[in-house]
């Protein structure tokens, strides 16, 4: 892999010539709370030291709700709307993001391709950004605080600049052509990002290794952890809208006034809603909030091949944008037995 | 052989050539392809189903309920449950309706090959089944001994029950068993009880057998507890399940069974399992 260096001023102008190259969003800071991608005017703005933001990047590429087809009814004509994809710069994504977007190239891009996401995905660029956890997070434990694909590059926190991944051939062509604000990599700055890497590590609240938790949440099924906390839960789908590799959606045919034309279009849904499993004739495979809350904790820990950890990356936002304050990470750690600060 | 556009939710034009009604609820659709290239390599296997495209409403999930030997023809039988079915169940012969898939496993019926053939249907569970008898009947030489067994609460509820009965006489020359029998009926004339009752009158041997199973839980849970004490070889017991197949190709998330080792989508891992999944992977029936 190849490194360079830069300084933090030299960062604001290497986002100036990302912002000419293409919509350049990063995280800023929308409330007293939360962050969330912003498209970026002024590159002072981007926010470096941030915790999560409450939409994560998928929505960039898996849109909120979409136009799939044009259709006519009385030609029978169904028409697919070409999508219009712009260069996407996300700048700022952490390692459990990352992952969330190979999670979702696992499923979108797999034999059966979605053109849609395919369309968007491949005029995205994915610049990420190390981060220090807090004690919503446990990407540690899900194998995830260090990636080592997704990215075309990746932003090292030093004291004095940051410690820049080439991941990619993308990668490499945005560095390239401003010589001018790279430098080579120094022993010194080696040491820097080991340090930061220290400290990092030491900040987690919890240590180990989730692998064996897919096992212990099957073994305890009737665990009272269930009962107790989907009494609790309102419902409301937060912690799937917020989730980096929640992907479910619904699809709805919009018929024109003048009943011959219309729209297909699809929007994202959640497991937690009742509509997810209803089907015809009032019969619903989920039909309790028991039912769907148990659903979410076992499609949140099955195994991706692709990536070979969880389908959840541990990012925490399902439980810091959780109405009702369930905590996941510390409702897993008690079917599996496991010890920590929560 | 699954044949997708660049898009794969875009559909292919079918005309419905013939509706032909079953029961009060259900009626027989038979589709042709509009697109000759298409109606010539569309293929699919026994227990596949096609989301059926209706503009305006939707698409829904139907399983394919002909013999896959007819090329470029397809069979749907279909409920008229909810507001997409409805609209379909109003189509007249000549009408144009969009068709995407085959989508699902199938039963793997090239393991079928050289055994003997149990069918085991309950109410709507015979419309992915008859893909299999009728397959099984087209490839006669490929099988030996075969039973059908198909269920219903009320005999007005029997489906394919003229056909199959219809069948008989031939049937009996064939080595083949048909067994219709109803549970609540207290009117029909012919047999009555569930699958596992009539169980005696197949004319299969356990060790040499598949199965193909459709049908609610309750009648899969009685029949694995029947074939497994029978001696059943458990390798060849397949079952179809049903779920809210919206995509079919295993995105939208909607079809989704399992457990935390074992998360399936009912659309792309099934909707066909064998015994040793049903039984590792808790929910499925």
């Amino acid at each position: 892999m190849r490194y360079v260096k830069i300084s933090k001023e030299n960062t604001y102008k290497f986002l100036e010539h990302l912002k000419a190259t293409g919509a350049l969003y990063a995280p800023q800071k929308i409330s007293d709370r939360f962050y969330d991608f912003c498209a970026i005017s002024d590159v002072h703005d981007v926010e470096f030291e941030y915790d999560r933001t409450i939409r994560p990047p998928r929505r960039f590429f898996h849109l909120p709700d979409e136009k799939m087809f044009n259709f006519d009814m009385t030609r029978h004509e169904l028409t697919p709307v070409k999508t219009q994809a712009e260069h996407i710069i996300l700048f700022g994504v952490h390692s459990c993001d990352i992952v969330g977007l190979r999670i979702m190239d696992a499923e979108f891009l797999d034999e059966q391709k979605d053109s849609y996401y395919e369309t968007r995905r491949k005029k995205g660029i994915i610049i990420g950004l190390s981060c220090l956890p807090d004690e919503y997070c446990f990407c540690n434990v899900r194998r995830i605080e260090f990636v080592d694909a997704g990215f075309d590059l990746f932003f090292h926190e030093l004291p004095d600049g940051f410690l820049v991944r080439v991941g990619t051939v993308t990668g490499h062509k945005l560095v390239d052509p401003h010589p001018e604000l790279f430098e080579e990599v120094s022993a010194d700055d080696t040491k820097n990002m080991e340090l930061f890497e220290e400290k990092r590590s030491s900040m987690f609240s919890i240590y180990g290794n989730w692998d064996n938790l897919r096992y212990f949440l099957e073994l305890r099924m009737d665990h009272p952890m269930y009962d107790r906390e989907s009494e609790i839960c309102l419902g409301c789908g937060n912690c799937t809208l917020t989730c980096p590799t929640c992907r479910c959606y619904d699809v709805k045919d919009l018929p024109a006034i003048n009943q011959v034309n219309g729209e297909r279009v699809r929007f994202w849904d959640s497991c937690q809603f009742r509509s997810h499993g209803l089907v015809a004739g009032d019969h619903n495979f989920r039909a309790t909030k028991k039912d769907r809350f148990f659903n979410r904790y076992h499609c949140k820990n099955a195994y991706c091949p692709e990536t070979t950890t969880s389908y959840c990356v541990g990012c925490g936002r399902c439980t810091y944008f959780c109405p009702a304050e369930i905590n996941f990470k510390r409702n897993l750690m008690e079917i599996a037995g496991y010890r920590g600060a929560v | 052989m699954l044949i997708t556009k660049d898009n794969i939710y875009d559909t292919h034009k079918c005309r419905l050539l013939r509706k032909y009604e079953l029961t009060e609820h259900e009626s027989l659709f038979l589709f042709r392809f509009e697109d000759p290239e298409v109606a010539q390599n569309w293929r699919y296997l026994p227990g596949q189903f096609v989301e059926l495209s209706m503009l305006g409403y939707g698409e829904v999930p139907i399983s394919i309920c002909s013999s896959a030997r007819r090329m470029g023809f397809f069979e749907l039988c279909i409920r008229n449950a909810g507001r997409v079915t409805d609209r379909i169940h109003k189509l007249q012969p000549g009408d144009i309706v969009g068709i995407r898939g085959p989508y699902g496993n199938g039963f793997p019926v090239d393991q079928f090959h050289g055994r003997d053939l149990l069918c085991v249907a309950a109410g709507l569970g015979m419309a992915p089944l008859r893909s299999v008898f009728l397959y099984a009947i087209d490839n006669r030489w490929l099988f030996g001994n075969i039973t059908i067994i198909n269920t219903a609460r009320y005999g007005k509820e029997l489906l394919f029950q003229k056909e199959l009965e219809a069948m008989k006489d031939i049937a009996t020359a064939e080595n083949i068993a048909i067994i219709q029998s109803t549970t609540r009926d207290p009117d029909w004339p012919g047999l009555k009880g569930r699958a596992t009752e009539h169980m005696d009158k197949a004319n299969v041997d356990p060790k040499n057998c598949a199965v193909a199973m459709c049908g609610p839980p309750a009648m899969y849970r009685g029949m694995f507890n029947y074939l497994v004490d029978a001696g059943y070889d458990p390798r060849y017991i397949f079952v179809t399940l049903e779920r809210r197949m919206k995509c079919g190709v295993g995105k939208c998330g909607h079809c989704n069974i399992g457990t935390a080792t074992s998360w399936k989508y009912a659309c792309k891992d099934g909707p066909v399992f064998d015994y040793y999944a049903i039984i590792s992977i808790p929910g499925l029936i």
